[in-house]
């Protein structure tokens, strides 16, 4: 009988079957990540967005009087505001908004109905800088005071700075999150590593009994874990994927938005940011199973 | 080849198992290790293998000092040295072939560079139709050869085999010994642990004998 010709198997450790606790341990740990990258994608594009809509803005309210007829004193005010902003250097657009456009702004607050619309609500104008034009606000602002005594001049930036600060809290925890999921990561795959070696003690002792480097055997080691973490950290990251994309399909299954929160959806080129969860994950369980074995091997003979 | 001065061997705490062994293997000689159980034959050839450190004596080993020498220059050293271990120590996961194949591969070679020569050595054991067999699928002889194999294929340049026909038919048996006096004849310096009587004496080679640790009686058999 001639010899069956079939390729030889390159793996030195066998195959486990099915899914191993550490593979699930891994895809949950790369949900969690994917999810808290995904939030600080998410915070940042919205941080990045409220900066950019209200770049080179400015917004002048004109408040209720106290006393007297409000509606002639708003209008007479605010027409005085804008004579001011329309001929200020550097300012190219000064609008009042109308009635309807304050209500919607205030609508997510405090909703529709015959209630707000009896509410004394201030008349808003929007102007916008020519970009690279520099306005003087503090003297602008007192013009503003001297024309429309009740006029606020908001150049946005204490809304803006307030924003940033909390988009970046986000970031940062997403960050702090993320650095925790590698540290338990690392330390689930060195006491799998450990447990490996253990299971395969024979094998590693027979290879190095025939006079297998180091190396060697670290790199079957290290080879199993990057691919059982890869395949896991795809499926957990994989699963936050769907999840994002399935939080900005919600609308279309009748799930109304919070219009004051960004919406939780990922872009495509953010959702391809997920795909570096699982080969940061790779890369740490290479790292700690190769580290690991290496350290085991130097206590033998 | 291999020196032994005053070496001897404690498991932790426990007794000796080898009390001042002292002795030379030439380059290429053939030598018997014999001895009744529990004598110490496995030990001996466990440190000879650098599976273990001894407790105390020196040991040269091609020519390296193993209290001196680099531990990165172990595997080097391991890898000229083939050994049948008396339990095979098989990879059940891995074919006969590639348990074969394992210290050619080890020492970097390719599947093509390797599989014939591979191949031929498993016919000339007996086991060309059952190559691609794992190892709980063969007998325990069959088991035997495929380890005995494994410690031939790189031809090395110094072969340990504890036991090494334990388990096989007088037949096998003697194609295994013409295999070993073979592979002494191209260079390699050959120590079989046995308890064969008819092998020592088929083979009429040096004989070194382990009574209670110690090496007692170092003799020559005679035509």
């Amino acid at each position: 009988m001639s010899p069956r010709k079939s390729k030889p198997s390159r793996h030195i450790l066998p195959r486990e079957k099915g899914a191993a606790p550490l593979d699930v341990v891994i895809a949950v740990m790369a949900f969690l990540a994917a999810i808290a990258l995904g939030a600080s994608l998410v915070a940042n594009r919205t941080a990045e967005g409220w900066r950019a809509g209200l770049a080179g803005r400015l917004t002048v309210q004109i408040l209720p009087p106290d006393s007297g007829a409000p509606q002639p004193a708003l209008e007479r005010e605010t027409n005085a505001a804008l004579a001011v902003l329309r001929n200020t250097d550097g300012i190219v657009h000064a609008a009042p908004l109308s009635q309807d456009e304050t209500m919607k702004l205030v609508e997510p607050w405090l909703g529709k109905g015959t209630l707000v619309s009896d509410l004394p609500l201030p008349r808003l104008i929007d102007a916008t800088i020519l970009p690279g034009a520099r306005v003087d606000l503090a003297t602008l602002r007192k013009r503003l005071k001297s024309a429309a005594p009740d006029s606020v001049l908001d150049d946005h930036t204490h809304w803006l700075a307030q924003l940033r600060g909390l988009a970046d809290a986000v970031i940062w925890s997403a960050y702090g999150i993320l650095a925790l999921i590698a540290v338990a990561t690392a330390a689930t795959v060195a006491f799998a590593t450990r447990a490996g070696l253990q299971a395969h003690h024979e094998i590693v002792a027979l290879l190095h009994q025939m006079g297998a480097h180091s190396g060697f055997i670290a790199r079957a080691f290290d080879r199993h874990y990057l691919l059982a973490t890869l395949v896991a950290a795809l499926a957990g990251a994989g699963a936050a994927a769907l999840l994002f994309v399935t939080a900005g399909s919600l609308e279309y299954v009748g799930v109304e938005p919070v219009s004051f929160l960004p919406p939780l959806t990922l872009h495509l080129k953010e959702l391809a940011w997920l795909a570096a969860v699982p080969a940061g994950a790779g890369l740490i369980a290479w790292v700690t199973a190769r580290l690991s074995v290496m350290a085991a091997l130097r206590e033998i003979y | 080849m291999v020196r032994f001065e005053n070496v001897g061997m404690r498991y932790g705490p426990g007794p000796e198992v080898l009390r001042d062994v002292t002795f030379i293997l030439e380059a290429g000689s053939f030598t018997f290790l014999t001895g009744p159980s529990g004598a110490g034959k496995t030990t001996l050839l466990k440190l000879m293998y650098l599976a273990e450190p001894p407790s105390r004596g020196l040991i040269t080993l091609f020519g390296e000092d193993l209290a001196t020498a680099k531990r990165s220059a172990f595997p080097g050293l391991r890898r000229r040295i083939g050994v049948v271990f008396q339990d095979f120590r098989l990879l059940d996961h891995l074919s006969a072939f590639e348990n074969v194949s394992l210290p050619l591969r080890l020492s970097g070679g390719r599947d093509d560079d390797y599989r014939q020569d591979v191949e031929e050595l498993l016919t000339w054991v007996g086991l060309g139709d059952r190559m691609h067999a794992p190892p709980p699928t063969l007998s325990g002889g069959e088991q035997q050869r495929v380890a005995i194999a494994r410690a031939v294929v790189g031809r090395p340049d110094l072969l340990l085999a504890d036991e090494p026909t334990g388990n096989v038919d007088p037949e096998i048996g003697q194609r295994l010994i013409r295999l070993f006096s073979e592979l002494n004849r191209l260079g390699t310096t050959v120590l079989i642990a046995t308890h064969d009587r008819g092998l020592i004496e088929q083979a009429r080679a040096k004989e070194m004998r382990l009574v209670d640790g110690r090496l007692v009686e170092l003799r020559t058999q005679r035509n």
